[in-house]
């Protein structure tokens, strides 16, 4: 039922039907997708959306309650998270203040009965990679954010794993220090070719690093894709407003030339390019989205045919400005345009303006 | 550092206060008497090391100076080991709800006086006691239990026990959950990862716990006289011993305050240890 893009090449983790509930609770209702090898994935949602159980199933730190979780081939389910390969980076980096920051990278190589020698070797080159060899001897709690971050993941990659399980590592960090963290990670990935997972509630995190992004909510896959595919084909309104599209209108499918589509909506009737996808027949009901950048603003006298809204507010972005409008109904519309574009409009709070825009510039949302 | 404020230095006033006339004051005059000359049953104010001198190099005082300072450490181990295991149990796998409960249920023991509970213990520890009877009907015994080295430290442990246990509950309440987890993601098995994280993490409070059964067994006159039968002495018994031989509180003074001077050192050897941080 999930639009699903086919993994890029063979899978490394697969979920099927799996579920996680807390008593009476479901934090994950039927998660059922793969990763592939070498893939940087973004699991993303809000909290509370089963993203970092999810993210636990993989780690081995929670057992699903139903379904199945393959690993490499292997089924793990109800394998400890100590029998796995599946290191994972702590929102709270949880490392071990105890030990030192080369006793913390060394701390899984040492589990597994490496010799000191070899042990010593491993983590030295782990931190050079990470640029904190010259803090090795110090304690962990002497280091900056980012340079427990770069602990924290030298320690996890130290064992050399194929996939590495990130609950989101970069959430106490500063602006930044974040942009700059974000691509420490995404060249790492890169270079080191193997699996990131990644949980995130950030949505430029997510899709500024990742190749494919699951969008969560409540338990529920929403939507999987790249993030071009997610931007610009939203498969439901739940994935339109998370991505923080205002302008989604309902109504039903009177007609039907080729992909050219009449929507009849509370507004008036309006055209509608549909893509390949969409599956619907007239009388069906069809929600479609309209993006900020793509809608149309003039004067409300212009007399051009449309959609009259009042203006509620103006928020700056650099180089352009988002408008919000308020349609009669009480529906909130954005329209995202230039400062030059907007010069020789009347943008005071409450004065009307008229809002239309082309066929191709409508989304029909497929899930709803 | 800001000058601490008239108000807030009024706040500690009544610490201050207490302190001063219950602690400091009797330190000092503990000191002072350490250097008094008894004569014909009364003491008298002088400056006479004799009474140190007389003590430093009697084989008694070092005697029971070991005895205590073993007693303590065993009771030290003993208590520590056997509170742990619980302690570990009630921080990490009870429920929040049962959590309470068995907290109020360790504070119980408090509500007893020492003395009373010592004198319980005599029932079941001794030769027709309630121990040596059940073991009896199993064809087994009787042990001497009373009167023993045995004796004094279970009448130790019963006394540290369930402080100890609140004390290490605290502390390992506080260690950080994802330090436990990230450790069995590194491939370390249950157990180790007690030994090798949860320890480590909660060791200011493991140790803290630890110095206090140190300090309440070392100290400790009930047991080992009740339990222990109080010969040979330890040194808390050495004192009443003193004062009771010809009024010689200078030198039961000297035995005070080379206890102290032990507790002190190593209070501070503890705490220092506790807080040692690895790396630069």
């Amino acid at each position: 039922m999930n639009m699903q893009t086919p993994v890029k090449s063979e899978a490394i983790v697969r979920l099927e039907g799996v579920v996680k509930r807390f008593g009476e609770f479901t934090a994950v209702e039927r998660a059922d997708f793969e990763i592939g090898r070498g893939e940087f994935l973004a699991i993303m949602g809000s909290s509370g959306c089963g993203k970092t159980t999810t993210l636990r199933m993989l780690a081995g730190l929670e057992d699903p309650s139903e379904g199945n979780i393959y690993l490499d081939g292997a089924r793990v389910n109800g394998k400890a998270t100590w029998d796995r390969d599946t290191p994972m980076v702590w929102q709270s980096l949880a490392l071990f203040p105890f030990l030192t920051v080369q006793e913390n990278v060394e701390f899984s190589l040492k589990m597994r009965g490496v010799s000191t020698a070899e042990r010593i070797e491993r983590a030295r080159k782990w931190l050079d990679k990470m640029q904190i060899l010259e803090f090795a001897d110090r304690n962990v709690s002497q280091l900056s954010g980012g340079q427990r971050q770069r602990v924290a993941l030298a320690r996890a990659l130290v064992t050399e794993p194929k996939i590495l399980l990130l609950d989101e590592p970069l959430s106490a960090l500063d602006a930044h220090l974040k942009v700059r963290m974000q691509a420490v990670l995404s060249n790492l990935q890169k270079d080191l070719g193997i699996t990131f997972v990644y949980v995130t509630h950030s949505m430029s995190e997510a899709f500024s690093m990742a190749d494919r992004v699951v969008i969560m909510s409540r338990g529920k896959i929403e939507q999987i894709g790249t993030p071009q595919e997610i931007y610009h084909a939203p498969r439901n309104r739940f994935v339109a407003e998370f991505l923080g599209s205002a302008n989604i209108f309902t109504g039903k499918l009177v007609e039907k030339s080729g992909d050219l589509w009449q929507v009849e909506t509370a507004h008036g009737r309006f055209a509608v390019k549909a893509g390949p996808t969409p599956v619907k027949s007239v009388g069906d009901t069809v929600s479609f989205v309209v993006s900020a950048e793509k809608m149309q603003i003039s004067a409300a006298d212009t007399g051009v045919p449309g959609l009259r809204a009042r203006v509620v507010g103006e928020e700056f972005v650099g180089a352009s400005a988002i408008v919000f409008l308020e349609t009669d109904a009480g529906e909130e519309l954005k329209v995202q345009k230039s400062h030059g574009e907007l010069a020789s409009i009347d943008l005071h709070s409450g004065s009307p303006l008229n809002l239309h825009w082309e066929p191709e510039a409508c989304h029909v949302l497929p899930g709803e | 550092m800001t000058r601490p404020s008239l108000f807030s230095l009024t706040l500690a006033l009544p610490l201050l206060i207490w302190q001063l006339a219950f602690f400091a004051v009797p330190l000092l005059f503990l000191i002072a008497i350490s250097f008094w000359t008894v004569r014909n049953f009364q003491m008298m104010p002088d400056l006479n090391f004799g009474n140190w001198e007389r003590i430093l190099t009697r084989g008694t005082f070092w005697d029971a100076y070991a005895r205590s300072a073993i007693l303590a450490t065993a009771s030290t181990v003993l208590t520590s080991v056997i509170a742990f295991p619980a302690a570990y149990a009630i921080s990490f796998k009870l429920s929040e709800r049962v959590k309470q409960w068995v907290i109020f249920v360790l504070i119980i023991p408090f509500f007893t006086s020492y003395l009373v509970r010592i004198y319980a213990l005599q029932v079941f520890l001794s030769d027709g006691g309630i121990i040596n009877a059940a073991l009896g009907m199993l064809g087994i015994g009787p042990f001497g239990m009373l009167n023993t080295t045995f004796g004094t430290l279970v009448g130790m442990v019963t006394l540290c026990l369930p402080l100890v246990i609140l004390l290490q509950v605290f502390s390992l309440n506080f260690v950080n959950r994802d330090l436990v987890e990230a450790a069995h993601n590194l491939r370390c098995g249950r157990l180790r990862t007690v030994f090798s994280v949860i320890v480590p993490s909660a060791r200011v409070g493991l140790v803290i716990a630890a110095l206090f059964a140190f300090i309440l067994s070392f100290g400790d006159f009930v047991s080992p006289l009740y339990l222990g039968g109080g010969n040979p002495p330890t040194l808390s018994i050495l004192i009443t011993d003193i004062t009771k031989s010809g009024q010689q509180w200078p030198r039961a003074a000297v035995v005070a305050l080379m206890m102290i001077g032990t507790l002190l050192t190593v209070a501070f050897a503890a705490i220092t240890y506790a807080y040692k941080e690895r790396g630069k």
